[in-house]
C-alpha cells in the first residue's frame, strides 16, 4: 500500500478527521435512541463531544498504590488501536490494503479490550478486578464465534485481504458469517443484554471506575471508535461494492447507522445476562452460526 | 415479543419528560409550598417542633418571635400543616416554583407575642393580633 494513501486513510478517511466525530455521533445516537424507546428526551446532540471536553478540563485525582503512567498508557493504546481499526476498514474499494490486513484488523480490534482488561486488574479496585474478569470471560466466549465468522468469510473469499473481501460478490454463505458477526456486537460493544462489564447497578463502571479527567476521556472515545469500526466492518462487508466510490462510502454509512439503532433497539429491549448465561449462549446457541459458516466456507472451497 | 410492541408503543406516543416550565398535572391532596398566614399564628412553635427536615426556625426574643421558612430544605411532608392548631399554616397544591438563585423562596415573619386573653373573658378576634408592632418581612 502506498504510504500516502495509507496515511490519509489512517488520518483523513476513515481514519481520525471522520472516526473521532462519527464516534461522538454514534455514542450520541445510541443513548438518543435509547432514550427515545423509553420515553426519555435523552442527551442534546453533540453531548459525547461536551462531555469529552468537560472531562479534559478535569484533573485525576491522585490515586495511592497505582502506577499512574501504567493506567494513562491503557486508553491511549486502546484509542490508538481502535483508530488502525477504523483506519483499515475497506470502506473506499481499490484505494490500499494490502495482503494479511484482516488479520491486523482483528487484532487491532481485540487490543481496546484486552487493554480494558489490565486496565481493571492495574487499577487494584475491587469493582475493577470484577468488572475486568467479566470482560475477560466475555471476551473469550463471544471470541471463538467472531474470529470463526470472520475466518468463514476470508476462507470463502480465499484471502485475507479486506479490500478483495469487501469487493467479492455476495452469497447466502457469507451473510451467515455475518450474522454470526452481528451476534457477537452486542458483547463487543458491552451493550445490552451484554453489558457485564461495565453494569452500573452493580459494579459502578467496572473497570473504568478509577478513572477520571482525561483518562476517562479517552475511554470514552475507544469505546464510540470501537463502535465505528465493528459497525463499519460488518457495513463494509455486507455492501456489495459498485462502481462508484461515494455510493459504495453513502451506503456503508446508511448500513452503519441501521446497525447502531439495531442495536440500540436490542439494548432498550434486553435486561443484562448473567454471565453464565452469557457463555452458554455464545458456545451453545451461536457458536452454530459459526460451526456452519466456516464449513460451508470450506465445502465451498474444497470444490472449487 | 410484548416488549418491542411497548418499545413501539413509546417510540409513538412520544417523549414523557416535561420540559420547563410545563409541569405535569398534580394529584388530589398533592403537598406544596407551606403558606403562613401571621394573623392567625399564636407562636406555640408547634411547627418547628414537627418539621423534621428543619425547614422551619423559630427564634423567640422577648415579645417578639421570628418564624422563617425555607422551601429548599422542606421535605414537604405536611407534618407542621397538620398539627398547627390555630390553622396558621396551609400548603399549595401545585408543583413548587422553580428558583434560579439560593434562598430566593425563602420567606420570614418577625411578630409581636401576643398576650394571653385573661381566663374569665373570651378574647375578641380583633385583639389577635396587636396593631402596632407587627412587622413583616420576606427575604
Amino acid at each position: 500500500m502506498n504510504l500516502l494513501i495509507a496515511l490519509a486513510r489512517f488520518l483523513i478517511f476513515p481514519g481520525l478527521l471522520f472516526a473521532v466525530p462519527a464516534a461522538w455521533m454514534v455514542l450520541w445516537l445510541e443513548r438518543k435512541s435509547v432514550a427515545l424507546l423509553q420515553q426519555r428526551i435523552g442527551p442534546p446532540f453533540g453531548q459525547p463531544f461536551f462531555d469529552f471536553i468537560k472531562l479534559l478540563a478535569k484533573e485525576t485525582p491522585p490515586r495511592s498504590g497505582i502506577n499512574g503512567k501504567l493506567m494513562r498508557a491503557w486508553p491511549l493504546i486502546a484509542v490508538s488501536a481502535s483508530l488502525g481499526a477504523v483506519g483499515l476498514l475497506p470502506v473506499l474499494p481499490a484505494r490500499g490494503g494490502f495482503e494479511g490486513d484482516l488479520i491486523l484488523l482483528l487484532a487491532l480490534m481485540e487490543l481496546p479490550a484486552i487493554c480494558l482488561i489490565i486496565a481493571g486488574f492495574s487499577s487494584r479496585s475491587l469493582f475493577g478486578e470484577i468488572g475486568s474478569a467479566r470482560e475477560a470471560v466475555l471476551l473469550v466466549s463471544y471470541n471463538l464465534v467472531f474470529l470463526m465468522a470472520v475466518v468463514s468469510i476470508a476462507v470463502s473469499q480465499h484471502s485475507f485481504r479486506l479490500e478483495a473481501l469487501a469487493a467479492a460478490p455476495l452469497s447466502a454463505w457469507r451473510y451467515l458469517g455475518l450474522l454470526a458477526i452481528l451476534l457477537c456486537l452486542p458483547a463487543k460493544l458491552h451493550v445490552n443484554p451484554f453489558s457485564l462489564p461495565n453494569a452500573e447497578q452493580e459494579i459502578y463502571s467496572g473497570p473504568m471506575t478509577e478513572y477520571a479527567g482525561f483518562e476517562l476521556a479517552l475511554w470514552q472515545l475507544s469505546h464510540g471508535l470501537e463502535w465505528i469500526a465493528g459497525v463499519g466492518l460488518v457495513a463494509a462487508l455486507a455492501i456489495p461494492s459498485s462502481a462508484y466510490v461515494w455510493l459504495d462510502v453513502v451506503s456503508v454509512l446508511f448500513v452503519g447507522f441501521i446497525l447502531v439503532l439495531a442495536l440500540s433497539l436490542i439494548a432498550a429491549a434486553t435486561a443484562r445476562l448473567a454471565i453464565d448465561t452469557t457463555v452458554r449462549f455464545y458456545w451453545q446457541c451461536t457458536l452454530i452460526f459459526a460451526v456452519a459458516a466456516i464449513s460451508s466456507a470450506l465445502f465451498m472451497r474444497l470444490r472449487s | 415479543m410484548k416488549i418491542f410492541t411497548l418499545l413501539w408503543n413509546n417510540l409513538r406516543r412520544g417523549v414523557a419528560t416535561f420540559r420547563y416550565p410545563s409541569a405535569p398535572p398534580v394529584t388530589e391532596g398533592f403537598r406544596g409550598l407551606v403558606h403562613f398566614d401571621p394573623l392567625r399564628c399564636s407562636g406555640c412553635a408547634m411547627c418547628r417542633f414537627r418539621c423534621t427536615a428543619r425547614a422551619i426556625t423559630f427564634e423567640s426574643a422577648g415579645k417578639q418571635y421570628t418564624w422563617a421558612y425555607d422551601p429548599a430544605q422542606c421535605t414537604f411532608c405536611g407534618r407542621c400543616v397538620d398539627g398547627c392548631k390555630d390553622h396558621a399554616l396551609s400548603q399549595d397544591a401545585s408543583c413548587p416554583p422553580i428558583y434560579l438563585s439560593a434562598g430566593s423562596l425563602r420567606s420570614s415573619f418577625t411578630l409581636q407575642r401576643r398576650t394571653p386573653p385573661p381566663k374569665s373573658q373570651p378574647a375578641p378576634s380583633t385583639a389577635r393580633l396587636q396593631a402596632g408592632g407587627d412587622h413583616e418581612s420576606r427575604e
